[in-house]
């Protein structure tokens, strides 16, 4: 009989459905649903929704879902239930974004990822959004390159694997992706940086106040899908969505103020000078040692001189700073229904840096606004987002003949003289007739009078639009587009010293400074993708072991620009900046560009058992760029993740939870658009050894044929990568590992390959090269105090990674990628990607010096080599107290080995200011080690014998210099990049709920935080902040900085309340 | 299961189609912003390929030669020259003259001959011809050897031999024949006229710079292989060949703005922030003074603090802070200064050489004459008061050969400073002229005018610079350059 009840009990299967939501009221996606005491059970789709048989109003379900603690229900008569899952917080953040905007479990994801939320992200209010994550994440190294406000970003994921110099990762805003161009930036050429303005990389343009969570992908099986341009990994952004329910309002206000971080360490003992001899018109401090006595100095005017004490200026550099403002405000407002939901917000950026005056500036306002909705099976989503930017940015390279770079201009003062007093910069003293030095500018001259400013108008949106076909399969398309439009003029006065003044060549040298001529660019950029993918997706359950989810899709991309730059050399009235005022013809250029990608993909993920989950993809891609036979290119990828805890029921055994993952995945890239053809060009087509000639050349045309070489054989770039790895949490997620290992090899990388001038071309556009990329990533959490009061967590983040080039083009040892002088930056057979090689001292064979007649170093015959630009480990570690309603965190971000090389460096070295030029008090001395020729043997080979010539005065100096001293000064400038930071503090106190909601909140945090407030860097670099660089934010930037601008230490307060 | 098969049906149906409108829509590769190759013709391509060779020379070729012709020193109080006033040239020093002649200005010349073979265009066949020649002359003089045979191949042949020195000179030469043999009398379409950046079409003077190119070329071979130049200088003069004596190949319409002017002038001035690197050497200067040389002001510019004074600097004396050197004149020139290939200067001056070589010097006076005198014309000045007998320039008639030949050459020496200037440095390795000095410029025992051994030169003492070295650019991508060879050590035809 009782047999017989039970048999009628299950015989009564009546249907129910139900939603699991979150204690913050979201829906919870892909919970677990099983009936207590069976294994029968099933999964709740993306928007937490459910449909399942249970036996009768007894029946109890287990609701689990990672995050959250498990729930149980009993079903009852209602045949719609409602389940609340209450946050576990130790697994937050456990739902992952993987390919294509779709969300997934993070247990079911055989390969490692790093995920951000929103508070984490805007912790210390950051302009960009990737700001706020430097040093936490393994096997990410994100940088700013300089201290200039809105400057670019550098995000490198798993070190660097392409020699074109294409590292930075994709970025994916819900799904579309968005183009990460910088705009207006200077642009390498041939080792020419043009003005080296930066205005920030357009990845920076998004909100971060805007974005919900960041999920940073690395190894190839979790990008593949994302097509061509995934190969360095990508970074999907999330953003904020209205959520149905009452109104909600946030504000986050911030204010930050700035000041200049590291700068060079000058010496305090010899001032203005050269030779060891005091001489007025001189830029360096290689005159005699600083007595304190009064002294005439400068240029005389009218027969008067200005006169000062001898002496160190001490914080000489330091002064010429101010503080910089930075005020961040970001309104939201959102809300809707069960059936529609939207979301508001704006945003304003005023930023203005360290440099006096509004020269360094950003301001950006930002409006988005998102909507969805639900009609039956039918789904729409759209986004629409809106960018102004109105950016300065100072020059940071000379551009000969128009006008200086600032920060040369600074460094190169000689230790006794004030800079501060040459903000008066017409004074009849300190003007461009009489400046002290006919060999530099007053660097206030350039700040005041030349300029440039860059005003961008971008959109970027989506349309999202879903059809539920049955309940588990759907079609899906979304659309995406990005376009940016920005307009940008630069201008720099023009300016001349008055016949027979004192920089005319009336000084005590002779010496003439040539004139500024006058300049205006007019640049008109526009940038546009769009993208659209069409889906269909499915979510169905096999049996009772087996889940299958995937999907197929149908991509297109299409990118375009076209830049217009309008220069003149030249004006006619002197401040009246129109290209049409100069007696000259303006070189007038063009460049634009369209390519265009299909791609056809699927993915599918077979579950069993909530434990074992097997993930395959595939895509295809067809690329414009590429020639017609080799445009077509196929890449799979395959993930495994095993849950271990799950599996073997260790949960019971002190360990939360553990997973290993194992993944294998091909990625493709296609070539630069306009590659496969050789071209003709005309313009700037005769370099000069400083400035070119242009053509029309006096009215007569011309066309050259083009530098390099098309390449009608190009095929596409491919990469392979294999990642193991696991995931172990203990004592109730107290203490989690994850640890990764990966492999990656790239191969037949597209680069234009330095030929041979002799061949007729620079350069060719090649297949060629491996380069391989294998590492370990580990990060440890530890929360070794928890009490209700208290809680201290502890991250910790390590990463190595261990690049190689494996192989080159036939015929050569090596591809120089970037050089400065004849440092060169170098990829080279069996070394790491971007070795530094450069001139070394000739040396006998038992490694003596052999010095020349001068008694300086000889250079070797052969460059030696001077290091890598690799990091031999990173680590990052956040420290997060909280004691009641504070939280006080702050992290450290240490990048240990590599060297850069700086321009800084170089350039106080030349002049004398530097540290190291006191060596030996500035007295006589042999180079130290070295040896003479003192005759030659019966064979006519030189014999050496100990070196006699000292270096004095007359050519201490020259010890110094890269042209006198070839083969010693290298190892000066190429230096250790070495540093450890205190990336942030911040302290917050969050405004308990009671109380928030006397004032109408319902949540209020004041937070005030320091960025970058300390910077150690090793014994040999006493320069500058190896983090930046005026080398673009690529491969080429890790070459160094060329007298770039410094880097910042800051401090602010923010504000987040919600209403 | 039925709907899903539809499903998958419909997409791959669409997928399809989409395909086959792909094919079309991914043929979007064609550059927008240059022309392809196959529409160059050679009037296009030969403005620039000449500025290329004109800006060689003119730039790192003139400065170098300048300095090492000892015109020029560099100034102590900037930087810019030291290494080539040292000596202390590295192979990643000049990569930029090697490179801009081989794929600037060769690479253009290469293609337009061929373009002008295709299209039968014998004169701008000549046209490219001389300028080759005299491009490639221009390496080999300064590299020794450098790749011919098999340079130009592209994707074809990225790792050329390279040829030794001799030969090139000798396919020179045979091409140089072969474009002067070719019927020169077809009318030159006006527009193409005006392509021709030196002569505007004017093939007559092309006759006369290919004859006078040769007439160099043959000449620089007088140490190697003297039969062979005195038979072919002979047989060149016999003929009637016309010559340069008349009319300069230079250009000279440049316009004082940045990227249109002389090339010297916007590397050296307006390019650079400091204009007062190049200074007077002390051995030009004091060989222009000691003759009360009126060239002296339009050479150099002597700064206002030497009131009206001419200072030198002694050769590569760049480490010292002699107060008279802050006064040292300065190199004087303009943007639109003219830019020589050949001189009138020169030519007559290698007549009057060829005249005593080879035709007992009967007219040697007269081109010597007609030399000097031009080289003064340059710089708008009249020879004519120090060519008459007795005075300073007086030529040695009664002489013994060398005498004469000093004289010639000298002359010709002091014609060269500007844009010119290489060439100084290279008929001195040829001639030995102007000589060496055993002491250095500051000895009372200093004859002025001869060169002396820089005061900072890394070589040791009298090992003066006779080469370039092969550059990096070449070295680095190319397993067939030679070794390295110091640039003491001379190139096949020199002394």
């Amino acid at each position: 009989m009782v047999m017989a009840i039970i048999h009628l009990a299950y015989s009564q299967q009546r249907p129910v459905t139900g939603t699991v939501k979150g204690n913050d009221g979201n829906p919870v996606p892909f919970a677990t649903i099983q009936i207590k005491g069976s294994t029968t059970g099933t999964t709740a789709n993306d928007n937490g929704i459910f449909n399942l048989s249970v036996p009768g109003a007894a029946t109890v379900l287990v609701i689990r879902s990672v995050g959250y603690k498990a729930q149980e229900i009993t079903v009852g008569e209602s045949s719609n239930l409602q389940v609340t899952l209450i946050a576990d917080n130790k697994n937050l953040q456990e739902v992952v974004v993987t390919g294509l905007g779709l969300v997934r479990e993070k247990k079911t994801v055989g390969y490692a990822t790093s995920n951000f939320a929103t508070e984490q992200i805007n912790r210390v209010a950051p302009v960009s959004m990737m700001d706020g994550l430097s040093g936490k994440i393994a096997g990410a190294e994100i940088s700013t390159t300089s201290g200039a406000p809105g400057a670019s970003n550098k995000v490198i994921l798993r070190g660097y694997s392409s020699l074109q110099g294409n590292n930075q990762p994709l970025y994916v805003v819900d799904g579309v992706p968005l183009n990460n161009d910088r705009p207006g930036s200077s642009v390498d050429k041939k080792g020419v940086n043009n003005g080296g303005y930066d205005f920030g990389n357009n990845a920076n343009d998004i909100n971060p106040n805007d974005i919900e969570a960041i999920s940073i992908l690395k190894g190839a099986a979790a990008t593949a899908i994302y097509g061509s341009r995934a190969a360095s990994g990508v970074v999907l952004i999330t953003t904020k969505k209205g959520k149905s329910g009452k109104l909600k309002v946030d504000v986050a206000s911030a204010a930050t103020f700035s000041n200049v971080g590291m700068l060079p360490t000058m010496q305090e003992k010899f001032g203005q000078g050269w030779g060891g001899t005091f001489i007025l018109s001189e830029n360096g401090s290689w005159g005699p040692r600083l007595t304190g006595e009064n002294r005439e100095w400068g240029a005389p005017v009218d027969g008067v001189s200005l006169t000062k004490p001898f002496s160190f200026v001490d914080d000489n550099v330091r002064n010429y700073f101010t503080t910089g403002k930075e005020l961040n405000n970001t309104i939201s407002i959102s809300g809707g229904n069960e059936t529609s939901t939207f979301f508001l917000s704006y945003g304003n950026i005023y930023s203005d840096g360290i440099l006096p005056t509004d020269a360094d500036s950003y301001k950006r306002n930002t409006f988005s606004a998102r909507a969805s909705t639900k009609y039956g099976r039918f789904s729409a989503s759209a986004s629409f987002n809106y960018v102004n930017k109105n950016a300065k940015a100072v020059s940071t390279r000379s551009e000969s003949g128009l006008g200086s770079s600032l920060f040369e201009d600074i460094i190169q003062i000689p230790v006794d003289i004030n800079i501060s007093q040459f903000k008066d910069y017409k004074n009849k003293y300190y003007n461009v007739d009489n400046y002290f030095t006919p060999y530099a500018e007053n660097p206030y001259y350039s700040l005041y009078e030349n300029g440039n400013n860059l005003k961008s108008n971008r959109i970027f949106g989506n349309i999202d639009l879903k059809y539920g076909i049955n309940d588990w399969l759907s079609v899906q398309w979304r659309l995406g587009a990005d376009i940016t439009n920005s307009q940008s003029k630069t201008y720099k006065a023009k300016n001349r010293p008055s016949l027979d003044s004192w920089n005319d060549g009336n000084n005590v040298e002779g010496s003439q400074r040539q004139e500024d001529v006058g300049y205006v660019r007019e640049n008109s950029d526009y940038r546009g993708e769009f993208n659209s993918d069409l889906l269909l997706t499915a979510n169905k359950k096999l049996s009772s072991d087996f889940t299958i989810d995937g999907l197929v899709g149908f991509n297109v991309n299409q990118r375009e620009g076209k830049i217009f730059t309008s220069a003149v050399k030249g004006l006619a009235i002197p401040g009246f900046y129109v290209i049409s005022n100069s007696p000259n013809t303006p070189v007038s250029q063009t460049q634009e560009f369209r390519r265009r990608i299909y791609g056809l993909y699927g993915q599918a993920t077979l579950g069993f058992r909530e434990y074992l989950f097997l993930t395959v993809n595939a895509r295809n891609d067809w690329s414009s760029t590429l020639p017609e036979k080799n445009n077509s290119y196929f890449y799979p990828a395959v993930n495994a993740a095993f849950i271990l805890s799950e599996a073997l029921k260790l949960d019971d055994r002190g360990v939360s939870f553990a997973k290993l993952r194992a993944s294998w995945g091909k990625t493709g890239n296609d070539a630069g658009p306009y590659l496969t053809k050789t071209t003709l060009s005309t313009g700037q087509i005769i370099d000069l050894p400083f400035g070119t000639l242009d053509f029309p050349f006096n009215g007569i045309p011309g066309y050259t044929v083009g530098d390099n070489i098309g390449n009608p054989d190009l095929a596409p770039e491919l990469s392979n990568e294999y990642e193991l790895g696991g995931e172990v949490k203990f004592l109730r997620n107290r203490l989690g590992f994850d640890i990764a290992y990966y492999n990656k090899l790239t191969k037949g990388q597209i680069l234009a390959v330095p030929t041979t001038p002799s061949s007729g071309y620079a350069s060719i556009t090649q297949n060629f090269g491996k380069v391989r990329n294998k590492g370990i990533e580990l990060s440890v959490n530890i929360i070794p105090v928890e009490t209700k009061d208290f809680t201290w967590t502890l991250n910790y983040t390590y990463a190595r990674n261990r690049n190689t080039v494996e192989e080159l083009p036939a015929g050569l040892d090596q591809v120089v990628l970037n050089f400065a002088y004849d440092a060169k930056f170098v990829a080279r057979k069996g070394d790491p990607l971007g070795v530094f090689y450069a001139p070394v001292p000739a040396t006998t064979p038992d490694g003596k010096i052999i010095v020349d007649a001068t008694g300086l170093p000889k250079a070797a015959d052969t460059d030696g080599y001077y290091g890598t630009s690799q990091r031999d480990f990173t680590m990052g570690l956040i420290n997060t107290l909280r004691y009641k309603d504070f939280t006080l965190g702050f992290s450290f971000d240490w990048r240990k080995g590599g060297v850069f090389y700086s321009g800084t460096a170089d350039l106080t070295y030349f002049v004398g200011n530097a540290l190291l030029t006191t060596y030996n008090d500035r007295r006589a001395f042999v180079v130290p080690n070295s040896v003479m020729q003192v005759g030659t043997d019966a064979q006519a080979k030189p014999v050496y014998g100990e070196n006699t010539i000292p270096l004095t005065d007359y050519n201490y100096d020259a010890y110094w210099y890269h042209t006198t001293n070839k083969g010693g000064a290298y190892s000066q400038r190429i230096i250790d990049k070495t540093f450890l930071k205190l990336r942030d503090i911040t302290l917050s106190y969050s405004l308990p709920s009671s109380a928030a909601r006397k004032i109408a909140a319902s949540n209020l945090m004041l937070t005030v935080f320091a960025r970058n407030l300390f910077v150690w860097t090793p014994e040999g670099n006493t320069f500058i902040d190896p983090e930046v660089s005026n080398y673009g934010n690529d491969l080429n930037s890790e070459f160094g900085e060329f007298r770039s601008m410094p880097t910042t230490r800051s401090y602010g307060v923010s504000l987040k309340v919600s209403f | 299961m039925k709907t899903y098969n539809q499903y998958i049906l419909l997409l791959l149906s669409a997928v399809l189609l989409l395909g086959a409108s792909c094919k079309k829509n991914l043929d979007i590769n064609n550059d927008p912003n240059n022309p392809p190759l196959e529409k160059a013709t050679p009037y296009v391509l030969f403005p620039p390929a000449v500025m290329s060779t004109v800006s060689c020379a003119g730039t790192d070729g003139a400065v170098i030669g300048g300095i090492w012709a000892q015109y020029w020193t560099q100034s102590n109080a900037s930087n810019q020259y030291k290494t080539i006033d040292a000596y202390n040239i590295q192979r990643t020093d000049y990569n930029a003259l090697y490179t801009q002649m081989f794929s600037g200005a060769l690479q253009d010349y290469s293609l337009m001959l061929k373009l002008c073979d295709s299209l039968h265009d014998y004169n701008f066949g000549l046209m490219g011809t001389v300028m080759k020649a005299y491009s490639y002359q221009i390496l080999v003089d300064l590299y020794d050897q450098v790749p011919y045979q098999e340079a130009f191949g592209g994707l074809n042949q990225l790792q050329p031999k390279f040829d030794r020195g001799d030969s090139i000179y000798s396919w020179l030469l045979r091409d140089l024949d072969i474009a002067l043999s070719k019927d020169l009398t077809v009318t030159i379409l006006d527009e193409n006229a005006a392509q021709d950046i030196i002569y505007k079409g004017d093939m007559d003077k092309w006759v006369k710079f290919a004859n006078t190119l040769k007439l160099k070329m043959y000449l620089r071979m007088v140490n190697v292989n003297p039969s062979l130049a005195r038979t072919k200088i002979m047989e060149l003069i016999n003929s009637g060949a016309e010559f340069l004596t008349d009319v300069d190949a230079s250009y000279s319409t440049f316009k004082d703005a940045p990227g249109q002017d002389n090339p010297l002038y916007e590397s050296n001035i307006r390019s650079l922030n400091t204009t007062t690197n190049i200074r007077a050497s002390y051995t030009m200067l004091s060989w222009l003074q000691k003759n009360k040389d009126s060239r002296i002001s339009k050479i150099f510019r002597a700064p206002g603090a030497a009131s009206g004074v001419y200072y030198g600097i002694n050769q590569g004396d760049f480490t010292s802070l002699s107060p008279i050197y802050n006064k040292s004149a300065i190199y004087r020139q303009t943007a639109i200064d003219t830019a020589y290939l050949i001189s009138r200067a020169e030519t007559n001056l290698m007549l009057a050489e060829a005249d005593e070589r080879y035709f007992g010097g009967t007219k040697a006076k007269a081109y010597y004459d007609a030399g000097v005198q031009a080289a003064f014309q340059q710089l708008k000045l009249s020879a004519d008061t120090f060519l008459l007998p007795g005075k300073v320039y007086a030529y040695p008639t009664g002489a013994t050969f060398d005498k004469k030949l000093e004289a010639i050459i000298v002359q010709k020496w002091a014609s060269f400073p500007g844009t010119h200037a290489l060439e100084g440095f290279l008929e001195q390795n040829r001639t030995g002229y102007p000589k060496y000095s055993p002491v250095y410029s500051t000895d009372p025992s200093y004859i002025p005018g001869q060169l002396v051994y820089s005061r900072n030169g890394v070589t040791g003492a009298g090992k003066f610079p006779k080469r370039l070295v092969f550059p990096d650019v070449e070295r680095s991508r190319n397993s067939n350059t030679p070794a390295e060879v110091p640039i003491y050590q001379k190139v096949w035809w020199a002394l």
